[in-house]
């Protein structure tokens, strides 16, 4: 039995444990994330009227309008941000976002191996992701 | 990514807060992009600046770092903010404006210029071969093709971030192996007049991906035509540059013909409405030059009763002043000369206006969803027309 570990590249540093949230579709924070209570609220993304408050968000990249990046530092001081942000391959609005907001981030990781609910290890110190509740045999 | 020494300070937070956040933003983008280091920049243009687009979220973090002496080090613009105050101030509910003030304050809290406009080198040109650190696509590419200067596209906040470090991590546009054309465009069709250019660059955008082109066949060219393509080639592409009319043509490339019929259908998806009618006539996007409203200005003729519709023209604040006369025409003539705003990004919506006719692409393109308006699009002298027959 071994645990399933998935290493990728750090963006921002940073640890923590939490459950996922997993998106199969990009994401655009301005106008995809409500500023006020951290829901998504992108018309027909398969996420729709979820929070993304203290789960690790788990998306393969966003799109959209660079204030995007803001709308995450907003979030952060409203305690309603991420715990951490995983992305497939990362976008300069959501990577500026992550530093600003000071969410711990990594890229290159194959996020269909993860699925929300999941709970994970996120080390963005050396951009490993650990899934905690599953192992493989 | 190699830094100096004095860079790692800033890295590290010797020099506080804003100057260790900026820094941070540009060696991660810089190491997203493959960059080797940071290089200097002659100026850096910020987008993010209407309180429209923005909304309240990004009022946080502008405020935490103008608080934190956030200052810019080298020369950095802004892009237009939601309305001219002048013309605006009584329409607008006061909240707005307010929070639009809010907005202009943090930045010339952080020693930005208020030049609120998508044009700053009507302003100043940038020196050629210089490099930049600007946003707002449409003078990103203006910058790039006509005048020689050399810069990426950026957003609102890493632009910030360059203003305040002062420099720019030298990927894409900054490196000359990546300004060289690779696809080559054939406009077999004369292009009749500045709407026409602007609706072959939404044609090319849509097809040219990220590609540079070498654009031939263009005649009658000027420096405000290949404005209008620019802005467009930027709204529907991810070109950040183009080369014109030059018999440099070093390698073979792949080749694209634009024929009448093409550029036809895409003047044709520019108008939403067979309605005659528009609410507004808008000219001015991207800002005019003084050419522009010298053009204006002749094409008005003050005999002709004051017109019914709303007509505005969008420069900035810096062309206004240079051009008193010509100003004093055009509103005699019942237009309005506006500055400092963009009607893309201004509240066109609660002014009641459902219709607007422009002679740019960009904002016909955008002006549906933004401005949830109708748009009629076509050259400048029609435009005017129609506001002289009512």
């Amino acid at each position: 039995m071994q645990q399933i570990t998935l290493k990728g590249r750090t963006i921002v540093e940073g640890l923590c444990t939490a459950k996922t949230l997993v998106s199969a579709t990009p994401l655009s924070f301005l106008g995809g994330v409500d500023p006020t209570n951290g829901k998504i609220i992108e018309k027909n993304h398969n996420l729709y009227g979820k929070t993304i408050k203290n789960k690790v968000l788990c998306f393969p990249h966003g799109h959209g309008s660079t204030v995007g990046s803001y709308i995450l530092y907003s979030l952060a001081r409203k305690n309603l941000a991420p715990k951490a942000i995983i992305n497939q391959t990362a976008d300069p609005v959501v990577v500026v976002g992550a530093i600003i907001a000071e969410i711990p981030m990594i890229d290159q990781i194959d996020i269909k191996k993860i699925k929300t609910g999941d709970i994970i290890e996120v080390d963005a110190y050396n951009g490993v992701v650990r899934i905690l509740n599953r192992t493989k045999s | 990514m190699y830094l100096t020494k004095e860079e790692e300070r800033l890295y590290d937070g010797e020099y506080g807060w804003a100057n260790q956040t900026c820094m941070k933003i540009l060696v991660r983008l810089g190491e997203l992009f493959n960059a080797s280091k940071l290089i200097p920049i002659e100026s850096a243009h910020i987008s993010g600046v209407s309180y429209k687009t923005l909304g309240d979220a990004p009022v946080e973090f502008l405020q935490a770092l103008a608080n934190a002496d956030g200052k810019a080090k080298v020369k950095a613009t802004l892009n237009p903010q939601s309305f001219d105050p002048d013309y605006f101030s009584k329409k607008l509910p006061e909240h707005i404006c307010k929070k639009q003030l809010n907005i202009l304050e943090q930045f010339e809290k952080m020693g930005c210029i208020m030049s609120l406009t998508c044009t700053p080198y009507n302003i100043e040109k940038p020196r050629q071969g210089s490099h930049l650190a600007w946003a707002e696509s449409s003078a990103v590419v203006h910058a790039n093709s006509v005048l020689g200067a050399w810069t990426n596209r950026q957003g609102g906040p890493s632009a910030l971030a360059s203003a305040i470090i002062g420099k720019t991590p030298d990927y894409g546009m900054h490196r000359a192996e990546n300004r060289q054309p690779n696809i080559l465009v054939d406009v077999e069709t004369a292009l009749k007049n500045e709407a026409e250019f602007g609706a072959l660059g939404i044609f090319l955008g849509k097809i040219l991906g990220d590609n540079i082109p070498l654009i031939q066949g263009l005649r009658d060219v000027s420096d405000e035509k290949l404005k209008q393509l620019g802005a467009a080639l930027a709204t529907t592409g991810m070109t950040n540059m183009f080369h014109h009319n030059t018999r440099l043509k070093r390698k073979e490339m792949e080749k694209v013909s634009v024929e009448a019929k093409d550029l036809e259908k895409t003047v044709e998806s520019l108008s939403t409405t067979l309605n005659a009618k528009p609410d507004l006539v808008f000219v001015g996007c991207p800002h005019c030059s003084i050419n522009e409203i010298r053009e204006i200005a002749r094409l008005v003729d003050c005999e002709k009763v004051k017109a019914e519709t709303e007509f505005w023209v969008c420069t900035s604040r810096y062309i206004k002043e240079k051009a008193k006369e010509e100003i004093k025409k055009i509103e005699k003539w019942g237009g309005h000369v506006l500055a400092d705003m963009c009607t893309i990004v201004s509240w066109t919506e609660m002014l009641g206006i459902n219709t607007i006719m422009t002679n740019s692409a960009k904002t016909a393109y955008y002006a549906p969803t933004l401005n949830k308006a109708e748009t009629i699009f076509a050259p400048l002298k029609h435009c005017l027309k129609t506001i002289s027959e009512g």
